[in-house]
């Protein structure tokens, strides 16, 4: 390797990554996931629209709609006057939950008679339709059993590790940096490679005597170097922006973000090995990273309650190692002293490396 | 043959040929769409729970007892509060439940009880359908005789189906993502090649061209879905069809040529591809993300909730789910038909006035 070639070469990428305006690519890009998901995604469900058709008007129908009305969960719409007329606002998409209360609830609950209440939820968003069907149970349940019976013995005492305040944003942004760095850097590198190969300037590279190890230097050291600030600017925006709090070590944060980002960008390379045009390169990296970047990140749901397929999935893919890592260090503070995060890295340098070798084996400078 | 002919055959036989683009083209709509229906379940199922059991067991038995399938994976058992906090740590459960020894004596001797619940909250969502959950599980085992039945009707998804919901959406997104990209695509590419300007100075008009080249790219994607529909949600996962599939198609097609639109203004102001990629991602990704499948409109930020009435992906989402699940009729569905064609309005006058110039 010629350290001279190398030089130039690197100024010559550098400069064309800043004159072409990729720059923007670089740093709007994994800085507006983390502020869309950030701000747009809310996984808690409140402020369900709820109708309740009240034919009892007893003392515990009316404690019942005011525990509906003081609840942060439900917002209790206006009652209308027919069933059939509540029904339509559920289908039209205007109110989430129908809760008729029959006649003579509460006089046949003291008797011990079974009485039997119509829930009706728009169930065309399954995961809302069984969380709010389980919010209205237990507010159900619970006034319910204070009828007649004793006071309940038993009390749950709920205690949140790692997360007290339940906050949305402290679930979610470790998740969106995994993500963020996985899909930028990779349709970058992608595209820089892909882009010769369809201008054909390729050709020079395979004509001169430049050689294959230091081509990948020169093509993908920006990327890299570029991208490193990303972790910064994320790191940033989550501490500051969210105020999620970090517990761990930022020496490690970083170095793990490094060697993940090198992960990232060997998605980029194989890419472009396989892609000969630009829009395949992009069109092939995003299905390649955001859906199983989004679904091993155990953003939406955690690695353990993933069955079969899935779970033998997420661990055949990067993001999860790096997205149990980046929690720890966001929340958890356990940091090296962790057996499994000690794994965890070891998995992860070995991802890196595998990928990149493959990568800079797989190609090739000459015609196919 | 006529010009708008000429092109429009041009493109398709262009995209037929590149394998590697129709080979995307199509792992999109089928096998991406089949994956995420199949791998994305967001409700809380198959909660791994670990147990720490100091008592002698006989109501921490009954209450376990009551942690099946679906929501519940087997739970595990372990020595002592140390040995769980380390499995929720390792992310082995994210629920831990804590029978100390005086739970059971409490109860028995008629005092209150305290049942210990830790939940690793990094999972917020799963460990909160967790804990509501179990508190439902206690109340019904405090008052098995309580005679209070509710019946759940889960109205459009009786059973709760979620391979339905993200199949659809996951289709909606993909065909927002490639009706983007492809149309700035085949514009951007004639600009580099330095062909454009050529066609431009043809003796045709050049909205002929601009319509015939962005149509070429909604047959794509019409066909792309149409194929998704019929495959993947009617063929794998029985996703049902309440409303009437014309309405759904013509929706479809609407939309296409609407986020065609989109594609189109990305290429009047981009000069290479690298920048269709960096603008439609600015694009594409917002209209995704808050298009309410995964966070329903009305639960966002009021600022994007005003947003989303200029994404043509509202319009789209709202008109499919209503014709799939709810079965509005086709009438009723006219807002949405009117948001998507008005937009489509603005979106291809700007789009003609800017890339339809040579100067």
């Amino acid at each position: 390797m010629k350290i001279g070639v190398i030089r130039a070469y690197l100024k010559k990428e550098f400069l064309d990554i800043l004159r072409s305006r990729i720059i923007l690519l670089v740093y709007i890009m994994p800085s507006l996931i983390t502020l869309l998901f950030g701000y747009g995604i809310r996984m808690e469900v409140t402020h369900a629209r709820t109708v309740i058709i009240d034919h009892d008007a007893s003392k515990l129908s009316r404690e019942l709609r005011s525990d509906f009305m003081h609840s942060k969960y439900f917002d209790l719409q206006p009652t209308p006057a027919h069933e059939a007329e509540a029904l339509a606002a559920v289908r039209r998409g205007e109110a989430d939950i129908l809760l008729i209360l029959p006649e003579s609830m509460e006089e046949q609950l003291l008797k011990g008679l079974p009485v039997s209440l119509g829930l009706y939820l728009d169930g065309a968003f399954p995961s809302r339709g069984a969380t709010m069907a389980s919010y209205v149970e237990g507010v159900l349940l619970q006034s319910a059993g204070s009828v007649g019976a004793s006071a309940p013995q038993i009390s749950l005492n709920p205690r949140f590790q790692f997360n007290r305040a339940m906050r949305d944003a402290e679930m979610i942004l470790p998740g969106i940096i995994s993500l963020a760095l996985l899909i930028a850097p990779a349709i970058l590198s992608a595209l820089l490679i892909a882009k010769e190969k369809e201008t054909g300037t390729i050709f020079n590279f395979y004509a001169s005597p430049l050689r294959k190890s230091e081509f990948i230097i020169a093509k993908l050291t920006p990327v890299f170097l570029l991208h490193s600030v990303n972790i910064v600017v994320l790191f940033l925006w989550a501490v500051y922006l969210f105020d999620v709090p970090f517990r761990g070590s930022f020496a490690l944060y970083l170095l793990t973000g490094m060697l993940y980002l090198f992960i990232s960008i060997s998605i980029g390379l194989l890419v472009s090995i396989v892609a000969s045009t630009q829009i395949v390169a992009i069109v092939a990296t995003m299905v390649v990273t955001i859906i199983p970047g989004f679904l091993y990140s155990g953003m939406l749901m955690p690695i353990s309650s993933m069955t079969g397929i899935s779970y033998a999935e997420a661990h055949l893919y990067p993001t999860m190692y790096y997205t149990h890592l980046l929690y720890d260090y966001f929340l958890v503070g356990d940091g090296l002293d962790a057996p499994k995060n000690r794994l965890y890295l070891l998995i992860l340098a070995g991802y890196a490396s595998l990928l990149f070798t493959t990568g800079a084996l797989l190609l090739k400078k000459r015609l196919a | 043959m006529s010009p708008f002919l000429a092109v429009l055959h041009k493109e398709l036989s262009v995209f037929l040929r590149s394998w590697g683009l129709l080979f995307v083209v199509l792992f999109f709509f089928l096998v991406e769409v089949f994956a995420a229906g199949n791998g994305i379940p967001l409700d809380a199922r198959h909660i791994r729970v670990g147990v720490v059991d100091e008592t002698p067991g006989v109501v921490s038995a009954k209450i376990t007892g009551h942690l099946h399938a679906p929501q519940f994976q087997p739970p595990r058992g372990y020595a002592s509060q140390a040995e769980l906090m380390q499995a929720i740590r390792n992310k082995e459960v994210i629920v831990g439940l804590l029978f100390d020894r005086d739970f059971e004596r409490d109860l028995l001797a008629g005092r209150p009880a305290q049942l210990h619940v830790l939940l690793d909250a990094t999972a917020t969502t799963q460990s909160f359908m967790a804990l509501s959950y179990l508190q439902n599980i206690v109340l019904q085992f405090e008052a098995p005789r309580l005679p209070l039945d509710v019946s759940v009707h889960k109205l459009y998804n009786p059973n709760g189906e979620n391979r339905w919901f993200m199949s659809v959406t996951e289709m909606l997104a993909v065909a927002t993502m490639l009706s983007i990209i492809l149309t700035a695509v085949i514009f951007v590419k004639e600009k580099e090649h330095g062909t454009w300007d050529i066609m431009l100075l043809m003796p045709v008009d050049p909205k002929v061209m601009i319509l015939a080249k962005t149509l070429s790219q909604v047959v794509i994607v019409t066909s792309g879905i149409m194929l998704s529909t019929a495959f993947v949600l009617f063929g794998s996962f029985d996703v049902p069809m309440h409303g009437s599939f014309a309405a759904f198609f013509l929706l479809s097609l609407l939309y296409a040529f609407t986020n065609a639109g989109i594609g189109l203004f990305i290429a009047s102001v981009s000069r290479n591809t690298v920048e269709i990629a960096q603008k439609s991602v600015v694009i594409v990704m917002p209209m995704i993300f808050l298009s309410g499948s995964w966070t329903p409109i009305f639960a966002m930020h009021p600022f994007f909730q005003y947003l989303s009435v200029i994404s043509p992906l509202r319009y789209y989402i709202e008109g499919t789910i209503g014709l799939f699940f709810r079965g509005i009729p086709t009438p009723e569905l006219w807002p949405q038909f009117a948001g998507l064609a008005l937009l489509a309005v603005v979106l291809y006058g700007f789009g003609i006035r800017r890339i339809g110039k040579l100067f």
